[in-house]
């Protein structure tokens, strides 16, 4: 299993990380937390205390909304999706991280030269 | 299995919001320690380790509690947000316009800036309220720095480019919107029109001070560099 990043890093990236992984299909908590989980061979961890919060931000600040459905056992589960909001918002967010991944590649790169 | 529902609401206490609102966070907050729990004794795990792991998921639930209640305050914010990116900005931006126009009016107009005679060759009574050239010119001079201030307090305060516009140009929006009123007045209670000054007052007011403002504001359009993020120059 993957080293898990360090959790000043992985705050940062956990705001791009859910809504990457809600980009592509609406999910629930538990399911976000472990796709992740699983995506980052157990890199990135969200626990429901770091997960929570994090998407009543971003559905307060529009890019998410959630909504009440049964899941595939039948549970009634908060399924959360992109807004319109949410999918602008993640493309300068992308580019810079893509920026920032880029030049610490780069950094790396000199380092092992 | 425990009563997750009560267990959450039992360690965070009172959210203090709305019973409909605190209701859903809490039976969310307990589906996830239920889908944690179930996911735990699938993988084998004896009910006392499968709990402990759920309960594991929170660390300090007072933290927690503060958290959510900071992130669920939507309609304060979500005002605040607006008035931080777009009225306090643009009022500031209007305010700067109208102490800017004040000051030029009572410095410009001193006769110890006038030349004899410059007064009246440059006073030229151009409109209908005979707006005097002699401080309109130094005003929109001044506006680029209002509109770049409504502008760029708007970014910084995290404002779309809409938003970052609308902050730039309102001293003209409610210049304009003033004019419009009055002219809409003007129709309603009868008064002659002199209409050559009044296209050109309707001109002077709009076009000129629009595009000065914009000057200031356009730099502050793009968007910032995040500070965080070292440029790429591949």
């Amino acid at each position: 299993m993957t080293k898990r990043v360090r959790s000043k890093i992985a705050r940062g990236s956990a705001e791009v990380a859910i809504l990457m992984l809600l980009a592509e299909q609406p999910l629930y908590g538990f399911e976000i937390a472990k796709r992740i989980e699983e995506r980052t061979k157990g890199a990135l961890s969200f626990t429901l205390a770091s997960l929570y919060p994090m998407l009543y931000e971003l559905e307060k600040r529009g890019w998410v909304h959630g909504r009440w459905e049964a899941n595939q056992a039948g549970r009634d589960r908060r399924y959360y999706g992109l807004t319109p909001a949410g999918k602008k918002g993640l493309v300068p967010l992308r580019r810079e991280w893509k920026v920032f991944f880029r030049a610490l590649d780069r950094l790396a790169g000199v380092v092992h030269a | 299995m425990p009563e997750w529902k009560a267990l959450v609401r039992e360690r965070m206490g009172s959210l203090g919001l709305a019973p409909l609102q605190e209701e859903a966070i809490v039976t969310e907050l307990a589906s996830h320690l239920e889908d944690v729990y179930e996911e735990a004794c699938a993988q084998g795990l004896c009910k006392t380790e499968a709990i402990e792991r759920s309960l594991a998921q929170v660390a300090d639930w007072h933290s927690l509690l503060r958290k959510i209640q900071r992130a669920k305050h939507k309609e304060e914010t979500m005002m605040n947000r607006r008035t931080k990116t777009l009225w306090l900005p643009g009022l500031i931006s209007l305010t700067a316009a109208m102490v800017f126009l004040t000051i030029s009016e009572l410095v410009s107009l001193q006769p110890r800036f006038l030349a004899p005679g410059f007064f009246a060759a440059v006073h030229t009574s151009t409109t209908s309220t005979n707006l005097p050239l002699v401080a309109y010119l130094p005003w929109l001079g001044l506006l680029p720095f209002c509109g770049a201030a409504g502008a760029f307090l708007s970014r910084r305060a995290g404002g779309q480019r809409p938003a970052r516009l609308a902050a730039g140009l309102f001293p003209w929006i409610a210049l304009f919107s003033l004019v419009v009123f009055l002219t809409l007045i003007g129709q309603i209670v009868p008064f002659k029109h002199e209409w050559f000054g009044f296209v050109t007052e309707l001109l002077l007011v709009s076009v000129p001070p629009a595009i000065a403002l914009l000057f200031g504001v356009i730099p502050f359009l793009k968007e910032a560099r995040p500070a965080a993020l070292p440029s790429s120059r591949s």
